[in-house]
């Protein structure tokens, strides 16, 4: 049949057929280009040895390597455990694809990039293996909200039980203060004490006194971090506040020999606000500058406050010279729960309950500080 | 402390050894105080005494703060109660109840306020009183009644009121 056509003919048809495979192939080669190209995919191939031959687009962005900079090189030494990625090859070659969800690769900069990846043996017509594709999908994204989610969740979940012990607490708490009550009237009526006895038993009941009261505080301070009552408005002189905070803080700082100033500006300041939020605020900025200063240690210790009014709202700045705080810690400082301080010295409840409260106020809360010179806490809230 | 009133208060709160305590100190104070442990029973002792104040706490097994205040009034008019909630049930003890508890004070109690409070319900309690009292006295010279029925009217009145 051949013999019978033109030899000019059949070498024409095959020139044909030939051009239509190349343009055909041409076509291909375009497709897939476009497809390493504009993928977000991480979609790679290697050689038989693991080497990569292509490194799309989407691998590029993902994990911070130009094409070149990798190509040639063993797609293992990406991964974060190169081993566990030989294990997935293995899988791959022996079972035709393997996949894994999460599997974690290094970024240029270093940081984990979680991907779901699958493995496909790559195989000649005959059968044999020539190398692996992979596509791979950032999943990094999506991990890290889902953590948050799950963070956010247990969160919720220890204030629950915080607020829970918390009303627990509260009962033999008040039984506590009520028969020291009641010890400290009976002493003082009591016949036949002398006076260093009536003086020890005052003492100590006030000591009991003002323990429980601290301790009230703290239920107090959890429960209304949980569950929120509004503010009250009535209107509150800030100096006046300020200057009863600090009295009230005074036998704590003279004891310390803490050097205490005050900086008012001109004229009472006085403003529509909720007087016993904000001396929660107070209290506890100061009570956390006081311990700074003494974890410095040495004397000289100094806090200073001050208050300005900055555009359209009033500043309460709130300076220490103590330890300050690490950059590692700054971004923690809001966090519930979060303390530098031994058991029985801090909760971690201080700040994010003054957060809460300055921000019901309509205000904000910020701070600057550096390691080893010292803080200066912000309260900013508005004139009305 | 002559001069002070006797206000009588009625203390409700299924925490025993505090109720002991409190009553105690209010009763050096200068109080007369009657302590029970449950709403049913409060309301009992109130079907028999007279109370001015009543200290009510908000969460107890069986009849709650709200209800055993709502029951009290209906037995004693112008008994004034303090309701103590813990913190979290405020909210919910002034939707349900919005009965007009005197005060709710939030728990544990500090000592000295609750007493200050006590006194000041007592005031609101007698000037309520009185000035019932007078309407009703009114009331009964609009009525036209004879002098003698005035007269039997106000010894009723007196007793109700409790008042000379
Ligand atoms: N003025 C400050 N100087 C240095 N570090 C501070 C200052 N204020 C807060 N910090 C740091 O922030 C942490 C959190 O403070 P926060 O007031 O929330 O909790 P706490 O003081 O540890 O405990 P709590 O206030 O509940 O008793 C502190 O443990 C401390 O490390
Ligand atoms: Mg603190």
């Amino acid at each position: 049949m051949e013999s019978s056509d033109p030899p000019g003919s059949h070498s024409k048809e095959n020139a044909q057929e030939i051009l239509g495979l190349k343009m055909e192939l041409l076509q291909t080669r375009r497709y897939l280009q476009c497809i390493l190209q504009h993928s977000n995919d991480i979609i790679f191939a290697t050689d038989a040895g693991g080497i990569l031959v292509s490194f799309g687009r989407g691998g590029e962005k993902a994990l911070g390597y130009p094409r070149e900079e990798v190509a040639g090189r063993p797609i293992r030494d990406l991964a974060v455990d190169p081993s566990e990625f030989d294990r997935l090859t293995a899988l791959a070659q022996e079972m035709g694809n393997a996949a894994h969800v999460e599997f974690p690769f290094r970024h240029k900069a270093g940081h984990t990039i979680y991907c779901d990846v699958s493995l496909i043996a790559f195989t000649r017509a005959e059968g044999q293996t020539v190398g692996t594709v992979g596509i791979g999908r950032d999943v990094t994204q999506q991990k890290k909200l889902q953590e948050d989610l799950i963070r956010v969740d247990r969160l919720a979940e220890i204030g629950r039980t915080a607020s829970g012990i918390a009303h627990e607490i509260n009962n033999p708490l008040a039984i506590i203060g009520e028969i020291s009550g009641w010890i400290r009237t009976v002493a003082g009526d009591a016949k036949g004490l002398t006076p260093e006895d009536r003086e020890e038993i005052e003492r100590a009941v006030r000591f009991i006194q003002e323990q429980t009261r601290r301790c009230r505080s703290i239920t107090h301070q959890l429960l209304s971090f949980v569950r929120d009552s509004g503010p009250s408005r009535a209107s509150v002189d800030i100096h006046k506040l300020l200057e009863e905070t600090v009295s009230f803080l005074n036998p704590d700082l003279k004891y310390k020999e803490i050097l205490v100033s005050i900086n008012l500006m001109e004229g009472p300041l006085v403003m529509d606000s909720d007087k016993q939020m904000l001396e929660q605020v107070l209290v506890n900025l100061l009570s956390n500058a006081v311990y700074a200063v003494e974890e410095k240690g040495g004397k000289g210790g100094r806090i200073d406050i001050a208050t300005a009014r900055v555009e359209s709202m009033i500043e309460i700045r709130i300076s220490d010279n103590g330890a300050g705080i690490s950059e590692e810690n700054q971004k923690r400082m809001f966090d519930l729960f979060f303390t530098t301080k031994p058991p029985g010295k801090g909760t971690g409840l201080g700040l994010p309950i003054c957060q809460n409260i300055i921000r019901k106020l309509g205000g904000d809360l910020s701070f600057k500080t550096e390691a080893g010179e010292g803080t200066t806490f912000f309260v900013r809230l508005p004139v009305s | 402390m002559n001069d002070k009133p006797d206000i009588r208060v009625l203390l409700i709160d299924d925490e025993e050894t505090l109720i002991e305590y409190l009553s105690k100190r209010l009763l050096r104070e200068g109080f007369t105080v009657k302590a029970s442990f449950s709403g049913e029973e409060a309301v009992e002792v109130a079907s028999n005494n007279d109370f001015d104040v009543a200290v009510v706490d908000l969460k107890m097994p069986g009849m709650d703060g709200v209800e055993t205040q709502k029951r009290l009034k209906k037995i004693q008019p112008f008994l004034q109660s303090i309701v103590l909630t813990g913190h979290g049930t405020l909210d919910s003890a002034l939707e349900s109840g919005k009965q007009d508890a005197f005060k709710y004070l939030l728990k544990p109690i500090e000592y000295e306020n609750l007493v200050e409070t006590i006194r000041e319900a007592y005031e609101s309690k007698v000037q309520l009183q009185n000035a019932k009292f007078r309407e009703e006295v009114e009331n009964i010279y609009r009525s036209g009644m004879g002098a003698r029925g005035i007269k039997n009217a106000m010894n009723k009145l007196r007793k109700i009121y409790g008042i000379e």
